[in-house]
């Protein structure tokens, strides 16, 4: 193989890695897209998630009060209604019992992240309850 | 220009609305500012509860710089991107349901009463009341001034709106009694700010609750102080036995920049429409941008878990000085009762001059707000700085 004037290598090699570094530069471009793409979608599905279990964790809390505080007879599962105006004090709703607060409040601790303890020394501090095991076991599962 | 220039120049041309501490500060990182002169201050006050990420938190910090180096304004006529995706975050981690933005607590608060009102309307109640507690503070435009009793009851400032009445702080029986057929909300604090810090009973706000749903009217929580994680939770709700019809939002919110919410159910987010309220500025990218920086930062297990540990820790250290008689509130929202005796605002000014910025919203009552990023350390400066100045004040 003959070696070619040095010239010419030079200018050769100069213009290949040029070309070379173009293809590098672009590749890596392509690369950091489909990663900045893939990180989108996946930021994206984190969400969707975290928005679905916000919206079970809402329901199920909506679930519990209706569970311990049931809605009237007749009255709309919304409090968004017309006013009953002739609403004497028979006809108006059960008022939600202080245990019925306990667990909407344990529950929105625990959807917010508070630990079992967290939510026990509130639940104590706040409601008339001596053992609070049976609202802790019935959000978070039996204690190990 | 050094302060007395500043000083000066306040007295000819700022309004006479403000009683401002001898001090002027150009630099802020984290729970660290400092003045003019180079000296170094802890803030425990954090801007009145705005600075919940630090001061000059870089996340926000780039966060604003982009936006505003592509777009700064654009108006509620048009589509801009991070006020939709805020919306969406807001309400996806509180009520579920709509969201309007304002530039301010105040503005958020004026949203929520006129979905309120309008919700009463609906209703067939033609002279709607709103009901609040004494000690409640809702901002000083005119509506959110009418349901803050103190500033409502000023005389040179009235006539005041009407259609607002208001039950002594925490007594569930007094706001039972308040609440009838021409309730529109109760419109109350979880844990009154500038009042000095004071929550609310459990007690108290179940009766809220309760009494809201006897009548069908709104329960709308203001958690333009206690909210946004400054409890220990995303939303200060969270840790009580309720759930509100709407909460408004505003000061950590932004992270220093100047955005106010309206958080509804999907009930209550159907009460607005089209023409009934809007805003100029409110929602704009920028600080729309920044508030997306602040929730990414304080929408984490971790850290919110670290503000109620760090609070714990707070709260054991205080009580544990000479000359504190209580400590009241949740997470990093703390209200420091002096001994009797003690002069808080004595108190509070020889901190701010050893280095120390807290806030005395009421005679013998120190207000604790700092970021919510805050270091263990500085934690314990500031119980230090505390003890000392109650020593020096006990014994001078």
């Amino acid at each position: 193989m003959s070696r070619k004037k040095p010239s010419e290598p030079r200018a050769l090699t100069s213009g290949t890695a040029e070309r070379l570094a173009a293809i590098v530069e672009a590749a890596e471009r392509a690369a950091a897209q489909v990663i900045d793409d893939a990180e989108e979608q996946a930021r994206r599905r984190l969400e969707e998630a975290n928005s679905h279990a916000n919206r079970i964790a809402a329901e199920r809390l909506r679930e519990i009060a209706d569970e311990l505080d049931p809605p009237a007879e007749g009255r709309p599962a919304s409090h968004l209604r017309p006013v009953e105006h002739a609403g004497g004090e028979e006809k108006r709703p059960q008022r939600r019992s202080s245990a019925a607060g306990a667990r909407i409040l344990a529950t929105q601790m625990a959807v917010s992240g508070s630990s079992r303890e967290e939510i026990e020394q509130r639940l104590r501090s706040g409601f008339d309850i001596g053992d609070t095991s049976e609202i802790l076991d019935a959000i978070l599962g039996p204690e190990d | 220009m050094n302060l007395t220039d500043l000083q000066a120049l306040e007295e000819r041309y700022l309004m006479r609305t403000y009683r401002r501490a001898p001090v002027e500060f150009v630099r802020g990182e984290g729970a660290l500012l400092w003045d003019a002169e180079g000296r170094e201050y802890l803030d425990f006050l954090g801007g009145i509860s705005v600075c919940s990420v630090g001061h000059c938190n870089p996340v926000v910090v780039e966060a604003v710089r982009e936006q505003a180096g592509r777009l700064m304004h654009a108006s509620n006529l048009f589509y801009t991107e991070p006020m939709v995706r805020l919306a969406e975050r807001l309400a996806e981690s509180s009520l579920g349901g709509r969201v309007f933005f304002a530039n301010s607590g105040t503005e958020a608060n004026e949203c929520a009463i006129k979905i309120a009102r309008k919700h009463a309307h609906r209703r067939g109640i033609e002279a709607p009341e709103i009901v609040s507690f004494d000690g409640d503070f809702h901002g000083r435009t005119y509506g959110a001034l009418a349901a803050t009793p103190r500033l409502a009851a000023d005389p040179d400032l009235g006539p005041m709106l009407p259609g607002f009445r208001s039950a002594p702080f925490d007594d569930a029986a007094a706001l039972r009694g308040a609440v009838g057929e021409r309730t529109a909300a109760v419109l109350i604090e979880p844990i009154q700010g500038e009042s000095g810090i004071y929550p609310l009973s459990d007690e108290t706000l179940l009766a809220a609750r309760e009494a809201c749903d006897e009548v069908g009217a709104l329960l709308i929580l203001d958690e333009i102080q206690a909210g946004m994680g400054r409890t220990g939770s995303l939303w200060a709700y969270e840790q009580t036995p309720v759930r509100p019809d709407v909460l408004t939002s505003a000061k950590a919110l932004g992270g220093g920049m100047p955005i106010g919410a309206c958080v509804t159910t999907p009930e209550a987010g159907e009460v607005l429409e089209p023409g009934d309220h809007g805003s100029t500025f409110a929602g704009g990218p920028v600080a729309c941008a920044a508030a997306l920086a602040v929730l990414e930062i304080v929408d984490d297990p971790a850290l919110l878990r670290r503000v109620r540990e760090l609070g714990a820790v707070l709260r054991d250290g205080l009580l544990a000085l000479d000359g504190v008689r209580e400590v009241r509130g949740r997470g990093l929202m703390l209200g420091v009762g002096l001994g009797d005796g003690i002069d808080a605002a004595a108190v509070g000014t020889e901190l701010l001059e050893n280095g120390l910025v807290v806030n005395v919203p009421e005679p013998g009552t120190l207000r604790l707000l700092p970021p919510l990023t805050v270091e263990a350390d500085q934690v314990d400066r500031a119980v230090g700085a505390i003890g000392s100045a109650l020593l020096s004040y006990e014994t001078a």
